[in-house]
């Protein structure tokens, strides 16, 4: 494996650390989401484009598209919390009520 | 034979009269209800004539005198059948109106209005006439809307009461109702047999005729208060107690079944229609005498007292005898009116008290009053010789010894058993006992209108009966033999019923009141049928409409169809669902050291 297979693995690895452990603020694990999801974009892209594999050119975009997806849900999922709390700490979701 | 007919225009037209000179300085005369009154009397005496006639000599006619309009092929003209029982009902009604009337002058004496009152009674007893004597049928519809109108007017005659208007309304609304039945029956004639007439609709074999014959038995449910159009008729008693008597005893709600008498020659042949006349009529009869049981307004308990007796017509319909219902008719607009005289005068005496927990003891301060309503009752109750034995008593023996379907026979003996109860409980609360009302009021009976009034219909009540069915051609042969148990089966539920009231009364009579029973609030309630039907169906249908005309679009369509139902039925499912506790950091914790965990174990596996 080379380099740049590594270090972006690495990067993935790290948004992944980021995403499971985080103190409280709930932003900083889907800000992590959003890293993987980078670290994944650009790692598909390179291996697309060294191995000459056109027919899949279009897969990027497809992440990219449901990466953003995703993070429109999570930040309303934010947003909810925020309206709720004012904060968005994660000790606030304790209650077992909707 | 030239008497028949002129004498039967001649009184037709003078009960115009004092219509026509209202517009004369003679209405506003302080004797016009005199003169109404004479002139009902005359006109009463002058067609006795063509009754006789007819008795003696069988004759019958018709009067076709002016040529109305001819519409395509359809002639309607003015014309008048005087058979057997238009000639033997327009003296019995007139009797009775000329009694009413005359009673009504006592009644109605401190009223400012009361030449508008006479007048709108013999508009009435025109009308009634009309329908009587029609020989087709657009004249007897003019009759029958007539009847309806001057029904209302005279109702809501205190219009400045609420329940009055409100009763009116009703009793309007009702007839209504029926008359859609009128209305489909006329079309169907005309439609199928090109004519309004009865002789040529009775001379056409008719293939079936169940369509207008059920039309016929609608307009016969809204007219005579059958069970589902009934609620009317005691609502109607907010009227004055002379319009009780006249209307809504004798003369309006007998149309009805007049109706369905004219019709006999085609319902002979019809069983299905009889079958759902009689169960009709059985149905009715046996309804209002549960609802009459537990009554505490006397004039209501005489109303259902008539709408019981009406149902007993319409069963004596469903068994092919319409001579014995129309015989029914005629007796009982004697007794039924008198006893409404008597409540009247009672009520009177008593500064317009109705209600009869508060009478009591009239026994000794109104002995005619009293003589009155006892022998009224006997004769409602069907009293051997008295007049209503000779109607009601072939009624039920007919009943009883025909093929006939055994339920509505069963439901019309217990009827005739609750007749008898609550006529005695009328009679045991009114007259028996202590008094009940404030002594403070002088009851006084002494005035002549009222007695002479009275001593008529007390005279008719008596002896009408055997009169009547003495001198009437014979119709058909009713039978002869039966057994003794069928035959006394009148008079014994009869007196059963007497008895079992008489006891229960008495023996009631120092018992705390407890709390009532289902049963008991069912029957006070009247079946709680306008407590459900009137308030709850139209409310329902107008906030229905109301909602889809201003919020269907808007609120439901737009907004809560797809957005808000979605996000509701996800919030419902996912609290069903989830068990989770929030911990969220502790998940993801565990979810990491699963992944490490399973890093290391997949890869130093050789």
């Amino acid at each position: 494996m080379s380099v740049v297979y590594i270090n972006l693995f690495l990067a993935f690895t790290m948004s992944l650390m980021g995403l499971l452990i985080y103190r409280s603020h709930l932003m900083s694990s889907l800000l992590c989401l959003e890293g993987m999801m980078l670290s994944l974009f650009v790692m598909l892209a390179v291996t697309i484009l060294s191995n000459h594999f056109t027919l899949a050119s279009m897969t990027p975009i497809i992440l990219l598209v449901f990466a953003a997806c995703e993070a429109a849900l999570g930040l309303s999922l934010l947003v909810m919390v925020s309206n709720t709390y004012g904060t968005d700490y994660v000790q606030n979701l304790n209650l077992l009520q909707c | 034979m030239n008497l028949l007919t002129s004498f039967t225009i001649t009184t037709l037209f003078m009960l115009i009269m004092p219509i026509i000179l209202t517009c004369t300085p003679a209405y506003e005369n302080k004797l016009y209800p005199q003169y109404v009154k004479t002139t009902v009397s005359y006109a009463f005496t002058i067609s006795m004539i063509p009754m006789v006639m007819f008795i003696h000599s069988g004759q019958e006619a018709i009067i076709s005198n002016w040529h109305w309009m001819t519409i395509q092929t359809l002639k309607l003209s003015l014309s008048f059948k005087l058979d057997y029982f238009s000639m033997i009902f327009v003296p019995v009604a007139l009797f009775v109106t000329w009694s009413i009337m005359e009673f009504s002058m006592w009644y109605m004496h401190a009223d400012p209005n009361i030449n508008r009152f006479f007048k709108y009674l013999l508009m009435f007893l025109v009308t009634m006439m009309i329908l009587v004597t029609a020989n087709n049928l657009f004249q007897l519809f003019i009759g029958w809307e007539g009847v309806g109108i001057m029904s209302f007017l005279l109702i809501g005659w205190w219009y400045g009461r609420t329940d009055a208007n409100t009763a009116a309304l009703q009793a309007v609304l009702y007839n209504r109702i029926g008359d859609v039945g009128f209305i489909m029956a006329m079309a169907w004639f005309l439609l199928n047999t090109n004519a309004w007439d009865f002789q040529q609709i009775f001379m056409i074999e008719h293939k079936n005729l169940n369509i207008p014959l059920a039309g016929l038995l609608l307009a016969a449910t809204g007219k005579s208060a059958q069970f589902g159009l009934h609620p009317w008729l005691p609502s109607a008693m907010e009227g004055p107690t002379p319009v009780s008597a006249l209307l809504h005893s004798s003369t309006m709600v007998v149309a009805g079944v007049f109706l369905l008498v004219r019709f006999h020659p085609l319902m002979e042949h019809n069983k299905t229609i009889q079958t759902v006349t009689l169960c009709l009529g059985a149905m009715t009869t046996l309804f209002t005498a549960i609802c009459a049981l537990t009554q505490n307004d006397i004039k209501k308990i005489i109303a259902f007292s008539t709408s019981s007796q009406l149902g007993l017509m319409i069963v004596t319909i469903g068994i092919n005898q319409p001579h014995l219902a129309f015989l029914h008719i005629c007796t009982h607009a004697f007794f039924k009116a008198m006893l409404f005289l008597c409540s009247g005068s009672i009520i009177h005496s008593l500064n317009d008290e109705q209600d009869i927990r508060k009478m009591g003891g009239l026994f000794k301060s109104l002995p005619f009053t009293t003589t009155a309503l006892i022998i009224g009752t006997l004769a409602l109750t069907g009293m051997p010789f008295l007049t209503g034995f000779y109607s009601k008593d072939l009624i039920i023996e007919t009943a009883n010894t025909s093929y006939t379907n055994a339920w509505a026979l069963l439901t019309t003996l217990i009827a005739t058993s609750m007749t008898a109860a609550y006529s005695t409980r009328i009679v045991f609360f009114t007259l028996l006992g202590q008094p009940r009302y404030s002594p403070i009021i002088t009851i006084n009976e002494n005035n002549q209108f009222l007695t002479n009034s009275v001593k008529r219909l007390l005279l008719g009540s008596i002896f009408a009966g055997f009169l009547i069915s003495h001198n009437i051609t014979p119709t058909t042969v009713p039978q002869m033999t039966m057994p003794c148990h069928l035959k006394m089966m009148a008079l014994t539920v009869t007196i059963l019923g007497f008895i079992l009231a008489l006891e229960l009364n008495l023996a009631m009579q120092n018992l705390k009141f407890d709390y009532p029973l289902s049963t008991f609030k069912f029957s006070n309630q009247l079946g709680y049928f306008p407590t459900t039907l009137h308030r709850l169906a139209p409310m329902m249908g107008l906030s229905m409409s109301q909602k889809t005309a201003s919020m269907l679009l808007d609120a439901i369509w737009l907004e809560n169809v797809l957005p808000k139902s979605i996000s509701y039925f996800q919030m419902k499912s996912s609290i069903t669902v989830s068990n989770q506790k929030g911990l969220i950091k502790l998940y993801f914790l565990s979810f990491m050291i699963t992944l490490i965990l399973s890093l290391f174990m997949l890869n130093f596996h050789e």
